[in-house]
């Protein structure tokens, strides 16, 4: 049984979370309406540029942050079968996190930042926009220190047990963000917020650029970890069937947070702050980040295969017809993983230096992390929520067709969204260009995808609405009352676990190996920028 | 389901999943085709 204050906590953060969603929804039907240059009245540069940082904003960093601090609570009290630690400061850190959010949202709003969600200098938004985001990462640092607390805590009062897999996972994503957003965390502390401020003239864009690459791999793997989270506890379960392997599973999670970090420079292949070596040792690093994603893939395939043979399915792939796809949670698995292997696919070519070079800085790379991110991460926020949602508020869900259909109708968008995106890129259409001028051989050929990808858009945003409605329906329904199971269900393993060996059940000794692995392949290429001769300024701009 | 034996829920459990393996090998297998198909279709004949 979930407690009242979990309950409460847990849906603040997650309505914040799918609130920002809806919006942002909104602007991206908008962006894709204007950038087509189908309709000259939407035409209009500050406008869309102010839209796709604010819908970049949301989607990036409010929805994910959000949501993965309300479910990182749901995990903790559950699956420990504990309080939240510290009730006052889990809620301090909401309300800065949120103030935080109004403070950033102000001058993306007005135009005064539109800086896109990556604000790299030389452009710069008002200081407002920097300081609210700061907020925003210092009110999640909170729920870091309040998971690794109840992760530590559980250990000292059950000495030898195994870590409940959910809360593994949830305290490696933890660990994983603080350091992820110690990078952005230098370029805004000491670069962007003096320079808004109009402390300093000048920063170097090259070390900026280097510490948000520092962020911008891993923060992916924030992102997702949830989603993996609910492959490995929630379907089998769900499916009817078991966990292929709890070790696996612990495996995939060190291995995600301790290689999403050493590898950012994959980012950087075009730039020209950075040797060709260090790339190519990144670029290494990108690749073996896939493995705990082939590991993952397996293991949940594995556990679908277990259950749906257990279901009556047989032959080589009779099982898949026999699991239940009505099921929320399964369905959605499905169809996050069919999406994962292509924007996985998308992500291999990125990450090739050679070919990177054809695809970079196109239409492309939105298309690649709309997929990966818009696609395999928020369906899973959508199989989490209708999970926790009649937990949460002690209410059936209101529509499980229409979840259901909410799920497929997604898919289907996301694909029509996104598939003309890479082609387009592969045309040469750049990314981050505000309108489209049909008056050459070379624009001409794009007209049939941009139509596609409007009509990709807005059967996503009818997907969204359904999703909130639902929602809505379920927590506001009078009549009501606790009709589904209390308590979480995780899946159990095949064979159960109840001791381990101390590196598949700590995060101590990760920790140092992130530590030695960032020293290694961020250290000179940081340092660099304070012994090297520059012109005009100076690394932090002091 | 209902009708299961212990027997072969147990078989079901401690065998092999023949169906993941083959999924996992097309999948791997495609990508890895559709990797060449790019690199030698698309990229290399741009120069």
């Amino acid at each position: 049984m979930i407690d009242a204050t979990t309950r409460k906590l847990a849906l603040s953060h997650l309505w914040v979370a799918f609130a920002a969603f809806i919006v942002a929804c909104f602007m991206g039907e908008y962006q894709v309406l204007e950038r087509s240059g189908f309709f000259p009245v939407l035409d209009s540069a500050p406008v869309y540029f102010a839209s796709v940082s604010t819908h970049g904003v949301l989607m990036a960093f409010v929805l994910t942050t959000f949501f993965i601090m309300g479910f990182g609570y749901t995990i903790a009290t559950t699956s420990l079968k504990q309080p939240v630690w510290n009730k006052p400061l889990a809620w301090g850190g909401f309300w800065l996190a949120l103030v935080g959010v109004v403070l950033a949202a102000i001058p993306l709003l007005t135009g005064k930042a539109s800086v896109l969600y990556t604000f790299y200098p030389p452009i710069v938004a008002h200081a407002a926009f920097y300081i609210g985001a700061t907020l925003l990462v210092v009110g999640s640092w909170v729920w870091c220190a309040i998971m690794l607390v109840m992760f530590s805590q559980w250990k000292t009062a059950n000495p030898g047990q195994a870590v409940p897999l959910p809360m593994f996972a949830t305290a490696a994503n933890a660990m994983l963000w603080l350091w992820t957003s110690a990078g952005v965390a230098l370029e805004v502390l000491f670069q962007l917020i003096p320079l808004s401020l109009g402390w300093i003239d000048t920063v170097d864009p090259g070390l900026a650029r280097t510490l948000f690459a520092w962020t911008l791999h891993p923060i992916v793997y924030f992102w997702l970890i949830p989603a993996y989270t609910a492959f490995y506890v929630f379907v089998p379960k769900q499916a009817g069937g078991y966990l292929f392997s709890d070790e696996m599973a612990r495996i995939a999670f060190i291995v995600l947070a301790v290689f999403a970090l050493p590898i950012g420079f994959h980012h950087l292949y075009m730039d020209p702050e950075q040797a060709s070596g260090w790339k190519l040792l990144h670029g290494i690093g990108t690749f073996v980040v896939a493995l705990p994603t082939l590991v993952t893939g397996f293991t949940v395939i594995a556990s679908l295969e277990i259950a749906g043979r257990l279901r009556g399915g047989k032959g080589l792939f009779g099982w898949i017809l026999t699991l239940p796809w009505t099921n929320t949670m399964v369905l959605s698995v499905i169809l996050a993983l069919l999406m994962l292997i292509f924007g996985g696919f998308g992500g291999i070519v990125n990450a090739s230096y050679a070919m990177n070079a054809m695809i970079h800085n196109t239409a492309w790379v939105p298309g690649h992390f709309h997929l990966i991110f818009g696609g395999t991460t928020i369906i899973m926020y959508f199989a989490i929520a209708y999970y926790l949602w009649p937990l949460l508020t002690g209410k059936a869900l209101f529509s499980n067709i229409m979840a259901v259909t909410q799920l497929w109708l997604w898919f289907i968008g996301m694909a029509i969204l996104t598939t003309p995106w890479h082609v387009l890129g592969l045309l040469g259409q750049p990314r981050r260009i505000s309108s489209v001028v049909y008056n050459n051989l070379l624009t001409l050929a794009w007209k049939p995808y941009e139509f596609m990808m409007i009509f990709g858009g807005l059967i996503l945003l009818g997907s969204a609405c359904l999703f909130i409605y639902n929602l809505v329906k379920t927590q506001l329904n009078p009549t009501s009352e606790t009709v589904v199971a209390e308590e979480i269900e995780f899946a159990e393993p095949i064979h159960a676990v109840t001791t381990l060996p101390e590196y598949l059940n700590g995060l101590r000794l990760w920790n140092k190996v992130i530590a030695v692995l960032m020293a290694v392949s961020f250290g000179y290429p940081i340092l660099q920028f304070f012994f090297m001769k520059t012109f005009g300024s100076s690394a932090w701009g002091y | 389901m209902d009708q299961m034996s212990e027997e072969d829920r147990q078989h079901i459990l401690e065998s092999s999943p023949v169906g993941t393996f083959a999924l996992m090998s097309a999948v791997i297998g495609g990508m890895v085709v559709a990797w060449l198909f790019l690199y030698y279709g698309v990229f290399l004949p741009r120069g």
